[in-house]
């Protein structure tokens, strides 16, 4: 009896040993298979089109629901970035768009499925984009800036065909379809959870996803972690495949010194939210792979309040686009990661070219902001607060003490204001703000855009609250300029009254600092600022 | 039955301390509605949504008189930041603290107690301004520092540590949950592996937040094993000739605790909540960074959920503390 036992005992041993052994191998092999992502933020809703979600909610979506189309991708300067001008099908197989630009229609793809294996036809498409132009959701403002408000612009042909109607041929209603929000939702699945209330099913989809795209969503922990596993059916990537990696894990991970140290121990494999001084001494240890892009669709700006005195007078503007110390404040915020918007010559006194953001002929002249004071009838000087919020502290406090000091030798006595995003975001919106430090982002980067939304109206995104209706007539007739020529000279105009106004003050477009494992290959810059899951892959 | 009247008697304290939240959130600055309206293209219409959606486009009174008779229903609001119920997310997120905030008190008071007392039985020895630097030490740095010292040590340098990424390596798979205690958990599933994952994440933050705290306990026990030590019962059981185990432990030291407990309750208290650091730096999925993150975008119902949660624990934490008092000194009773 007691012999049996104890063979027993050594039998389980002998397995547990043997489970041990044959374990580790497996979950290496797991390991080189999963990506392991880390971030500062966090994924606060599956559904991206939720007021109030964040960037890594917008980054998931984009792997777990497909859109009709989708960006390409380009080389600037050796690093790829996203393209605007190319739109390839993602769910549409082919698309076309009628010789007077009013109708686009789509042929989807007949393989396509959704992650439950139904089909995924024109009327899910449609009740989708319906959805995202008639629900009371963040897709209605975005489809609003490429002409497509209403339910009735989109028809369906037949089960593999839908239209897209618009009332103006507009450059940006066809790469509004790549972009977040516009998703694809199986309609039948969707449709089960919508009630009375919420016929578009916002409540449900918020928590649960019903789409076609390449990861499914394993577990979900708000502000902690999201677990991806890989579609097998999915083929929508560029060569007809599953996308790569079989799981990825999306970790919340809020200390940067935290995640530059696993990013270093190869625990996670790619990070987009580090400090630039990390970044740095990363990069020069040479054991990871940093790729730098400049965020060519973001900028940060020293903004000041043109209804509010004295920045109402364009001299006191002036003065102060020559009073930054430019090139201290590159280096000291962002370590000069970034391209820098001033110190541009123009020679004969024009723009370059017509497209924004550009390089102004501004830099560090202390004479001449003093003059400008003088014009202003300000020669003693004046007092205000500069302010930024607590989140931006790491590049703004540096930003901010170097402002003061170098306005201080004009006689512009600067308090510096550090405020909770929550409140610094109210007080921009209710326009109470008089000189602070902001940035901006355009997932549709085009000049007419950009002035549109950031230089027009009595909005928040109108930082500067400039009010020049010559400025806001030549964007809005830009926006529908077929004629590239045309456009082009609009840009041009458009740049050289911002130069003139000085509404605000562009800095510089600070640079998206991707660090991975040197294993990782295929990272490209997307348009929403977080990586794409789906186009990476490990060697 | 008394402790059933003394819960009774803090409910009104309770009350307060939810009115007053409620209020302080509405006077300070910042509207959650714009916050949580960035979007690219969020404009006036969705902040007008948000406000809707969060109750803020009615009068103050009107809401706080929605907000209580939420709360007598159990619903403590929604999370704009997670999405998720606030009662929901406090469920999940409270044991995570609960559990990091005991272990470290455990350490700290296995600690503290001996180098309280090493340190009476010889003041002005060596021992004794050893045991005070060490605390000073302790109390000086703060535990953000030597979290991150901790980790560098122990995970970057010399990869002992698992990485500080929350209460479980990724790549291990939950036990059921019952207790929600991570380390009971894995112990009833019977995975002793999953147990030894657990306490390894575990060990880190405990040990940041424990040397944060071992100074008060070291110092509090020592000066009152000094009084106890000097009292007369402690010279009678001396000169009768007690062994010296018996005068120090069950004389001196039965009778130096209560402040030690006092001081323990309070220590835990404030740990609970003051451990944002800890939480943060270690990635740790408790109520304290939660609580901190809401404040920073002005979401509402997550921290008046969150200090309601804090202000029940110390009423329960002081409660358990008179108990702990009737058994280390049955002359005391719960009054």
């Amino acid at each position: 009896m007691r012999f049996v036992s104890f063979g027993s005992a050594t039998s389980v041993l002998a397995t547990t040993a043997l489970l041990l052994i044959a374990t580790v191998p497996s979950h290496a092999q797991s390991r080189a298979e999963t990506l392991r992502y880390v971030t500062g933020a966090s994924v606060n809703t599956l559904d991206p089109n939720i007021p109030g979600s964040t960037r890594e909610s917008f980054a998931l979506s984009m792997s777990t629901y497909d859109r009709l189309v989708a960006f390409g991708r380009k080389q600037l300067n050796g690093k790829w970035v996203f393209d605007l001008d190319t739109i390839t099908g993602e769910l549409a197989e082919s698309y076309d768009v009628s010789p007077d630009g009013l109708k686009i229609t789509f042929r989807l793809r007949k393989d396509a499925k959704f992650q439950d294996g139904s089909p995924v036809t024109a009327e899910d498409v449609k009740w989708s984009l319906d959805r995202c132009v008639t629900a009371p959701i963040l897709g209605k403002a975005q489809l609003l800036t490429g002409s497509l408000t209403s339910a009735d612009q989109f028809k369906v042909i037949d089960p593999l065909t839908i239209e897209v109607t618009l009332p103006k041929p507009d450059k940006l209603a066809l790469p509004n379809l790549a972009t977040v929000y516009p998703m694809i939702i199986n309609a039948k699945v969707a449709k089960e959870h919508a009630t009375a209330d919420d016929p578009w099913a916002t409540a449900w989809l918020k928590e649960h996803t019903a789409g076609s795209g390449a990861y499914v969503v394993e577990t979900f922990k708000p502000g902690e972690q999201v677990l991806l596993k890989r579609d097998e059916a999915w083929n929508r990537g560029s060569a007809n495949k599953p996308a790569f990696f079989k799981r990825v894990i999306i970790q919340s991970v809020p200390e940067p010194a935290t995640r530059a140290n696993l990013v270093e121990r190869g625990d996670a494999d790619i990070v987009v939210d580090l400090q630039a001084s990390d970044v740095q001494s990363l990069e020069a240890k040479g054991k990871l792979k940093v790729i730098s892009t400049p965020q060519y669709n973001a900028i940060t700006f020293v903004s000041m309040n043109n209804q509010m005195p004295p920045f109402d007078n364009v001299n006191v503007r002036r003065a102060i686009a020559y009073a930054l110390p430019y090139d201290d404040m590159f280096k000291a915020a962002l370590f000069g990661r970034g391209s820098p918007l001033y110190g541009a010559t123009w020679t004969d006194g024009k723009p370059a070219n017509g497209t924004y953001p550009f390089q102004q002929p501004v830099k560090l002249d202390l004479d001449k902001a003093r003059e400008y004071l003088k014009a202003a009838g300000l020669p003693e000087g004046f007092s205000t607060t500069f302010s930024f919020n607590v989140g931006q502290s790491s590049t703004a406090e540096p930003m901010a003490a170097l402002v003061k000091e170098s306005l201080g030798k004009i006689g512009i006595k600067v308090d510096i204001q550090k405020l909770p995003d929550a409140q610094m975001s109210t007080q921009i919106n209710e326009k109470k703000l008089p000189f602070y430090t902001e940035g901006i982002v355009a997932w549709l980067p085009s000049t007419d855009y950009f002035y549109r939304n950031f230089y027009t109206g009595n909005q928040r995104w109108n930082y500067s609250s400039i009010n020049n209706p010559d400025l806001a007539a030549i964007a809005q007739e830009a926006r529908f300029e077929p004629d590239k020529a045309k456009y082009e000279e609009a840009g041009r105009k458009l740049n050289a009254m911002h130069f003139d106004l000085m509404p605000q003050v562009m800095l510089w477009q600070p640079n998206q600092d991707a660090v991975m494992a040197s294993s990782i290959e295929g990272y490209t810059y997307e348009f929403h600022r977080q990586v794409d899951y789906r186009d990476v892959s490990r060697k | 039955m008394r402790a059933g009247r003394r819960l009774l008697s803090s409910l009104p304290a309770l009350f307060g301390v939810l009115v007053f939240t409620f209020l302080l959130m509405r006077v300070l600055p910042g509207d959650p509605a714009v916050f949580f309206a960035s979007g690219p293209n969020a404009g006036k219409e969705e902040i007008e949504q948000i406000r809707k959606q969060m109750g803020l486009d009615k009068s103050v009174p009107e809401q706080l008189v929605f907000y209580l008779s939420d709360i007598g229903r159990g619903n403590l609001g929604r999370s704009m930041m997670t999405g998720q119920p606030v009662l929901k997310d406090l469920r999940e997120r409270l044991p995570a603290s609960l559990e990091l905030t005991f272990t470290a008190l455990l350490i700290a008071l296995i600690a503290a107690v001996p180098l309280g007392v090493m340190a009476a039985l010889r003041p002005g020895s060596v021992v004794d301004h050893g045991v005070r630097l060490f605390c000073a030490l302790g109390v000086c740095v703060p535990t953000f520092v030597s979290g991150l010292l901790l980790i560098y040590v122990f995970y970057y340098l010399l990869g002992l540590a698992p990485d500080p990424t929350g209460r479980i390596d990724v790549f291990t798979s939950l036990p059921p949950q019952r207790t929600g205690f991570l380390s009971i958990d894995f112990l009833l599933a019977g995975d002793v592996d999953g147990w030894w994952a657990a306490c390894k994440q575990l060990i880190l933050p405990a040990v940041s937040m424990a040397l944060f705290v071992i100074a008060p306990l070291a110092r509090i026990t020592r000066a009152s094993m000094l009084v106890s030590l000097g009292s007369d019962f402690v010279r009678t059981a001396r000169s009768v000739g007690l062994s010296w185990r018996k005068v120090v432990v069950t004389y001196a030291l039965r009778n130096a605790i209560l402040p030690v407990i006092t001081i323990a309750g309070i220590v835990f208290s404030t740990m609970l909540g003051a451990n944002v650091l800890v939480e943060k730096v270690f990635s740790w999925p408790g109520v304290a960074s939660y609580a901190l993150d809401a404040l920073l975008s002005s979401d509402y119902a997550p921290v008046q959920g969150f200090v309601l949660l804090m202000a029940s624990l110390f009423v329960l934490v002081n409660l358990v503390v008179d108990i702990c008092y009737g058994i280390a000194d049955p002359r005391v009773s719960i009054g």
